[in-house]
C-alpha cells in the first residue's frame, strides 16, 4: 500500500498538466480562498457592528450555528441541481457558483461567533475609558475593540479556513475543480493508493495552514502570554 | 403521533445501547442480506430478502456505501448474502487478490465471466450463485431527438455519423477501454470533451438534456431516461462487460443452507432487466417503497 | 415502455415530485422518526465518546506545550481524512455497525472539541491560578475547582458547535446504513426526490436547534455565575 502510494507520487504525469497536482492545488487554494473572502466580507462586518452594540448577536450567531446542522454535501446537491445550477463560473469551474456559496455558508459560523464573542469579552469599562476620551464610535471600533478582540477573531478564521480547505472537496462531487478529483478519481476507478495519495495532500496543507494561522494569532494578540 | 413519538423515543434510548451489544454479536442462524446504496440494490436486497424470509430464514438488509465496505465481512460470514453484479464483483475480487492494477479478468462473455468469478470468490470462501437473467450493464444514452434526427440506434451508427459529441461519466471514463477509451477505439465515435459528472447520475442526465453534453454513461435499467426524453445506443460490438444481477454467498453458510440457493436460483431464473427497470420506476418515479415493490412483484410471479 | 411501468392514475405530489408533498410525510411517518430517533441517538454517542477523549487530549497538550502542536495537528488532520476512507478503514476492526459510525464521527468531532477546551483553559486568568495556588490548592484539585469551572463557558461553547455539526455530519454514516435522516436524505439526493431532501434537511435543522437549547440550557445550570451577564 505505501508503496502504491509512493509510486503515485513519482509518476510524474500526476504533477502536470490540467489534472496535474499543481493546477489542482491551486484551484483548491482559490476556491478556500475565495469563499473565505466571500464569508469573511459578509460575516465580519456584521458580527463587529454587532458586537460593537453588543446586543442582537446572540441571535445572529444562534443562527449561523444552527444553519452547520444542514449536511453540506445535500445542501451543495440541492444548489447545483436546482438553485444556482451548473454552469461554468471561471477557475470555479462547473457548478462554480453553488460551489462557494456552499462553502461560504459553512466558514460564516466560526467568523460570526468568534467575532462576535472576542468584542464582546472586551472589557466594558475600558471601552466606556475610551468614550469619555472623547474617541468617536469608529475610532473606538478600530482603536480599542477590534485589536483586543483580534486574537479570537483570528482563531475564528483560522478554523474557518481549515474546515473550507478540508471540505473543499466537494467540489468534485459535482464535477468541480481541486484536489477532489483526485480522491473521486481514485475512488471511481477503484485506485485505493490514489485515495490516499489526494487525501494526504489535502491533510498536509491542512496542517500547514493551521501552523501558519496559529502563528498569526499569536502575533495579532496585543497582551503578550504572560501579562493576562 | 406524538404519544407514539415519545414511546418510540423511550425505546430508541433503551435500544441504543442494544445497537452497540447487536453490532459486536455474531449471527447465530440469521441471515443478513447487503446491497449498494442505490435504487437497483435496495430492490435486489429486499427481493432476496422476502424469497428467503418466505423459506423461513430470519433476514435483515443492509444498504452500504461502497462494495469494499463489505467484501471482508462476507468472506468472514459476518454478512450472509450480497446482492451484487458479475463483473464487478469479478474485477473487486480480482483488485483484492492480485492488486490495484490487476489485468482485468471479466468480459462480455456471461459464462466466462461467471467462470472467473467462481475461480476467484472460492479462495476467499464465498460462492456465486445462478446469475439472473437482470442485467445492469453500462451503456451510453443520447437525446431521443438527437437519435431521430441522426438516424442513430446504435454505437455503431454514431462513430458512422462522423458527429462530434461531448461525453459525459464517471472521473475514470477517459482512460477506461469501456468508456471514452472504447467508444474512440471500438466505435469511431469523435469525442470533442468530457464532463466527470458521475456514472448514472442526475447531473449526467441533466446536461444531456440541457445539450451540455451529447452523450451519457448510464444503466440499462435505468428508469429514469424514457421521461427525460433519453434513450440507450445500442452497444452492437459488446465492449461492456456482462453485468447480470448475482447472488454472491457466503460458502460455510451455504453447505448446510441448500435450501436458500433454491429459493434464490428460482428468483434469477424469472427476474429480467425488463422487470427490474420497471421495479426501478415505481420506485424512483412512482416513489413507492422498494419492500412494497419487491414483495407486489414477487406474488405477482408466485415466488412468495 | 414506461407508460407501463407508470399508470397514468398515479398523478399526485410524490410523482410529481413536488419539494412539499403531504403524501410523503403521511406515508413516511414511520421511517422519518425511524431516522430521526436514530440520529439523535448517534449524534449524542458521538459526541460524549469525543468529549470524553478530547479532555484528556487537551489536558495533555496543556500541560506538555510540545504536545500542543502534535495534538491540535493530528485532530485537525483526522477531519481531512474522508469520510468512506475513515469507515472502510475501521470496519476490518470494529466491524459493520453503528459503532463503527460513532467511532468515526467522535473522531471528527475532536477537531472542534480539542480547541475550544484548550482555548478554554487558556484563557483562565494567570494571576487566578497563582491565587488558587498560593491558597495551597493542588493541581488537581485546582484543575476541578478552579480552571475548569472558569472554562466551562468555552467548553459548552465548543460542545455546542460539535453537537450542531455531528447533527449534520451524521448523515455520512449512510456508508454503513447507519445515517439516521442521512439515510433518506442521501438516497433523496441520488434519485432527485425533493420531499425526501427537505423534509430529511428540515428536521436535521431542527434537532440541532433542540439540542442546542438543550446545552444552553445545560450551560446555564452549570455556570449560573455567568447568568446576569447573559441576561442583559
Amino acid at each position: 500500500m505505501t508503496h502504491d502510494v509512493i509510486a503515485w507520487f513519482r509518476d510524474p504525469d500526476h504533477w502536470r498538466g490540467a489534472g496535474g497536482v499543481p493546477t489542482l492545488l491551486g484551484q483548491h487554494a482559490l476556491l478556500t480562498l475565495v469563499s473565505m473572502v466571500l464569508a469573511t466580507a459578509v460575516g465580519l462586518p456584521l458580527a463587529l457592528w454587532l458586537g460593537h452594540r453588543r446586543r442582537g448577536g446572540t441571535f445572529a450567531v444562534n443562527l449561523t450555528n444552527v444553519g452547520r446542522a444542514i449536511p453540506i454535501v445535500a445542501l451543495l446537491s440541492v444548489l447545483s441541481l436546482g438553485l444556482f445550477g451548473t454552469a461554468e463560473l471561471g477557475p470555479f469551474g462547473r457548478s462554480g457558483l453553488a460551489t462557494l456559496v456552499t462553502l461560504a455558508l459553512f466558514a460564516l459560523p466560526p467568523i460570526v461567533t468568534n467575532t462576535y464573542t472576542g468584542m464582546t469579552e472586551v472589557d466594558a469599562d475600558v471601552v466606556e475609558a475610551a468614550r469619555g476620551m472623547g474617541m468617536g464610535e469608529l475610532e473606538l471600533l478600530r482603536r480599542v475593540e477590534l485589536p483586543l478582540a483580534m486574537p479570537l477573531i483570528v482563531s475564528g478564521i483560522r478554523l474557518a479556513v481549515v474546515q473550507v480547505w478540508a471540505t473543499a472537496t466537494i467540489a468534485a462531487l459535482v464535477a468541480g475543480p481541486g484536489l477532489g478529483r483526485i480522491i473521486v478519481h481514485g475512488y471511481e476507478s477503484f485506485q485505493t493508493a490514489e485515495v490516499v495519495a489526494g487525501s494526504l495532500i489535502v491533510a498536509v496543507v491542512a496542517l500547514f495552514l493551521e501552523l501558519t494561522l496559529a502563528l498569526v494569532q499569536k502575533l495579532m494578540d496585543p497582551l503578550p502570554a504572560g501579562s493576562r | 403521533m406524538h404519544t407514539s413519538l415519545v414511546r418510540r423515543t423511550l425505546v430508541a434510548l433503551v435500544a441504543i445501547p442494544l445497537m452497540f451489544t447487536a453490532a459486536c454479536g455474531g449471527g447465530g442462524g440469521k441471515v443478513v442480506i447487503v446491497g449498494q446504496k442505490f435504487t437497483e440494490a435496495d430492490i435486489m436486497t429486499q427481493l432476496y430478502k422476502a424469497v428467503l424470509d418466505n423459506a423461513g430464514y430470519d433476514t435483515s438488509v443492509k444498504n452500504l456505501g461502497a462494495r469494499d465496505i463489505y467484501l471482508s465481512p462476507l468472506m468472514k460470514g459476518d454478512v450472509t448474502i450480497s446482492a451484487d453484479y458479475l463483473s464487478s464483483m469479478t474485477e473487486a475480487l480480482n483488485r483484492k487478490a492480485n492488486g490495484d492494477s490487476a489485468p482485468k479478468v471479466a468480459s462480455a462473455d456471461e459464462q466466462a465471466t461467471l467462470t472467473q468469478l467462481n475461480k476467484l470468490a472460492k479462495k476467499d470462501g464465498l460462492t456465486a450463485l445462478e446469475p439472473a437473467k437482470a442485467e445492469d450493464a453500462n451503456a451510453f444514452a443520447v437525446t431521443q431527438k438527437f437519435a431521430q434526427d441522426n438516424h442513430l440506434t446504435t454505437l455503431s451508427d454514431l462513430g458512422a455519423s462522423g458527429l462530434s459529441v461531448k461525453l459525459g461519466g464517471n472521473s475514470d471514463c477517459p482512460q477506461r477501454a469501456d468508456c471514452q477509451k472504447g467508444l474512440e477505439d471500438t466505435y469511431g465515435i469523435k469525442v470533442s470533451g468530457f464532463e466527470p459528472t458521475g456514472f448514472g447520475s442526475q447531473a449526467t442526465k441533466d446536461d444531456l438534456v440541457h445539450g451540455v453534453t451529447q452523450i451519457g454513461s448510464v444503466g440499462t435499467t435505468d428508469a429514469t431516461l424514457d421521461k427525460l426524453g433519453l434513450v440507450i445506443l445500442a452497444d452492437d460490438k459488446h465492449l461492456q462487460n456482462a453485468e447480470n444481477l448475482v447472488p454472491i454467498v457466503n460458502s460455510d453458510w451455504l453447505k448446510d443452507n441448500a435450501k436458500a440457493k433454491k429459493a434464490l436460483d428460482k428468483l434469477s431464473a424469472v427476474l429480467t432487466t425488463a422487470d427490474l427497470t420497471a421495479m426501478i420506476g415505481k420506485v424512483d418515479l412512482d416513489r413507492q417503497k422498494a419492500a412494497d415493490v419487491a414483495k407486489a412483484y414477487l406474488k405477482d410471479k408466485g415466488l412468495i | 415502455m414506461l407508460a407501463s411501468v407508470a399508470p397514468a392514475s398515479s398523478d399526485n405530489c410524490l410523482t410529481r415530485n413536488d419539494w412539499i408533498c403531504g403524501k410523503y410525510y403521511s406515508s413516511r411517518a414511520g421511517d422519518l422518526t425511524d431516522a430521526l430517533v436514530q440520529h439523535v441517538g448517534i449524534v449524542v454517542v458521538s459526541v460524549l465518546l469525543g468529549l470524553a477523549v478530547a479532555v484528556p487530549l487537551a489536558l495533555l497538550a496543556r500541560r506538555y506545550r510540545k504536545l500542543e502542536g502534535v495534538i491540535v495537528g493530528t485532530t485537525t488532520a483526522l477531519y481531512t481524512i474522508p469520510s468512506l476512507a475513515l469507515f472502510s478503514l475501521l470496519v476490518p476492526v470494529t466491524g459493520l455497525g453503528v459503532t463503527t459510525v460513532v467511532i468515526g464521527l467522535g473522531l471528527y468531532s475532536l477537531t472542534i472539541l480539542v480547541r475550544n477546551i484548550l482555548e478554554g483553559l487558556r484563557a483562565v486568568p494567570a494571576d487566578v491560578r497563582e491565587s488558587a495556588l498560593g491558597m495551597g490548592y493542588a493541581a488537581r484539585r485546582m484543575l476541578w475547582r478552579v480552571e475548569v469551572p472558569l472554562a466551562l463557558p468555552a467548553i459548552m461553547a465548543g460542545l455546542r458547535v460539535a453537537t450542531v455539526s455531528t447533527v449534520a455530519l451524521t448523515t455520512v454514516g449512510a456508508i454503513l446504513d447507519y445515517g439516521g435522516l442521512g439515510d433518506l436524505l442521501v438516497d433523496g439526493t441520488r434519485t432527485n426526490f425533493k420531499a425526501q431532501v427537505l423534509a430529511t434537511s428540515v428536521l436535521c435543522v431542527l434537532l440541532a436547534v433542540v439540542l442546542d437549547l438543550l446545552l444552553v440550557g445545560l450551560q446555564r445550570l452549570l455556570t449560573p455565575w455567568t447568568r446576569t451577564e447573559a441576561a442583559r
